[in-house]
């Protein structure tokens, strides 16, 4: 299969790295905690590394930490970048969020 | 379905030519004519997302969401705010340097920050307020001086005169 995508979530609290195929059929994925964002991504995609694959897009959803630390990891390892994509979910102004946090 | 492709190619048309060299301009013409008047969206599809990629290498494809759809016919993914196409030989810093910067100018972070929690109409007005002096402060730093400066000289005519009524006018008199 030589290429795919590789989803990340990257919120606050998390960061989960999923890779797929072109069709979003899911491959394998793997998830860390703040700083762990490398090491999840690094699982995630030495799988798809055995399998052969070459190329693959990025798709980052949700502002958080882990965006930059996959990315690093990505193109370290072997595979070739075609897009990277920002992919957060936007509401035409839809539901009503939660009220604020006091602190 | 025929009026985005028109809207589409011509807007492509238009960006071809800055970036390709002169030699290739006669060659795009040619392939845009033909698939308007074949109206088959697959061979449409093909030519397009060729075009596409060929001048992409090493530019920033920064689309708002409204292109972002127009694009999604033909590349089958989701909806997305920014894309960053990617050229084999880059380095890491600087890919990462040009996707934050195209993220920070799509403003994605921020209105993710803002949809977290909601937001009274109190706080709307408050955060419109200073995005606008935000956006005025960059525009217009000069004429803001010119005007402090006229108000400060105008007070200062006033105190003297304020102050010198007793005192006889100079000059020669009338007669």
């Amino acid at each position: 299969i030589p290429k795919g995508v590789i989803h990340a979530q990257a919120s606050f609290n998390n960061t989960i790295v999923t890779v797929t195929d072109v069709w979003g059929q899911v491959i394998s994925w793997s998830s860390g905690p703040l700083f762990a964002a490398q090491i999840a991504a690094g699982n995630a995609i030495r799988v798809v590394v055995d399998q052969g694959r070459q190329r693959a897009e990025v798709m980052i959803k949700c502002p958080g930490l882990g965006r930059d630390a996959t990315l690093r990891t990505i193109r370290r390892s072997s595979i070739l970048l075609s897009f990277i994509r920002d992919v957060a979910l936007m509401p035409h102004n839809g539901c009503r969020p939660h009220k604020k946090r006091c602190m | 379905m025929a009026f985005s492709l028109t809207s589409l190619s011509k807007s492509l048309s238009s960006l071809l030519p800055s970036q390709h060299s002169l030699p290739n301009l006669p060659q795009n013409p040619p392939n845009f004519a033909p698939p308007v008047s074949q109206s088959d969206p697959k061979s449409t599809s093909i030519r397009l997302s060729s075009c596409l990629t060929t001048p992409a290498e090493e530019t920033n494809a920064i689309t708002c969401p409204s292109f972002a759809y127009a694009n999604t016919l033909f590349f089958k993914s989701g909806h997305y705010n920014v894309q960053v196409v990617v050229a084999d030989n880059e380095p890491e810093d600087k890919l990462l340097g040009r996707f934050r910067r195209a993220v920070f100018k799509a403003g994605v972070i921020q209105e993710c920050k803002r949809r977290m929690f909601f937001e009274s109409s109190q706080e709307k007005k408050k955060r419109k307020v200073r995005e606008a002096s935000k956006r005025n402060r960059r525009r217009r730093p000069k004429p803001k001086d010119s005007a402090q400066s006229k108000e400060e000289t105008s007070k200062k005519d006033d105190d003297e005169e304020a102050g010198d009524n007793w005192e006889l006018p100079e000059g020669d008199l009338p007669y």
